[in-house]
């Protein structure tokens, strides 16, 4: 079973706001995800992104599949390098 | 001969130097945007792959899946939407009058909140509130 973490775009129109979630890749599109570990927040200048480090660290040892936008968001954040 | 190509090459720099400073976004921020501004423009069946691509996260496999259609299929419509609605935002700018008004409508709404309180202020606050918000 795939898990993977990624960005959820939540906000309104023209005004993204991200979550970054835990979900399952084989129940895409219905919107459950398996917990929430983190923001993204592009409006502000620069980026703002608070993440869970704990929690990120833990899901990416059980072998969850970070997606790239995600990744680049971990890498600056320190959780991988 | 030897100072035309390095008059491109800085020419080439220089327009890098630019691009670098107007496209710091994350590309699927920008196509997000974009999707904001343009995405009623694209017919349904791009829509709903633009969007699980764009608003989900979703991997091109997981999108190909879901819609019964091979991966590079998927790969293709993304590229062309985006490139669809890149041609929209190059004739039209509106995504880029959007920033430029909503950073100068963020720093009257800083300027406003340093100033004392008086009703004059205050007004200005809530107008340049409501322009954020009607952008």
């Amino acid at each position: 079973m795939a898990v993977k973490i990624r960005l959820r775009r939540m906000g309104k129109k023209k005004a993204p706001f991200y979550r970054i979630v835990v979900a399952d890749s084989r129940s895409p599109r219905d919107g459950r995800c398996i917990e929430e570990i983190g923001t993204y927040d592009p409006n502000q200048d620069p980026s703002a992104y608070h993440v869970n480090e704990e929690l990120a660290k833990k899901w990416l040892a059980n072998g969850a599949q970070p997606t790239e936008t995600v990744n680049r968001i971990f890498k600056n954040a320190g959780i991988v390098k | 001969m030897f100072w035309s190509v390095k008059k491109k090459y800085l020419t080439l720099l220089f327009l890098f130097g630019i691009l670098d400073k107007v496209i710091v976004m994350e590309e699927k921020i920008r196509q997000g945007y974009l999707y904001d501004f343009y995405g009623e423009l694209l017919n349904e069946h791009q829509r709903s792959i633009f969007e699980s691509y764009v608003f989900e996260d979703l991997s091109l496999a997981e999108i190909a899946e879901a819609q019964g259609i091979s991966r590079q299929g998927v790969h293709d419509l993304i590229r062309r939407c985006t490139k669809t609605l890149e041609d929209y935002e190059s004739r039209l700018h509106l995504i880029d009058k959007f920033m430029h008004i909503r950073q100068k409508v963020d720093r009257i709404h800083l300027l406003t909140q340093q100033e004392a309180s008086g009703a004059s202020m205050q007004e200005i606050e809530s107008i340049s509130s409501e322009i954020l918000e009607e952008l």
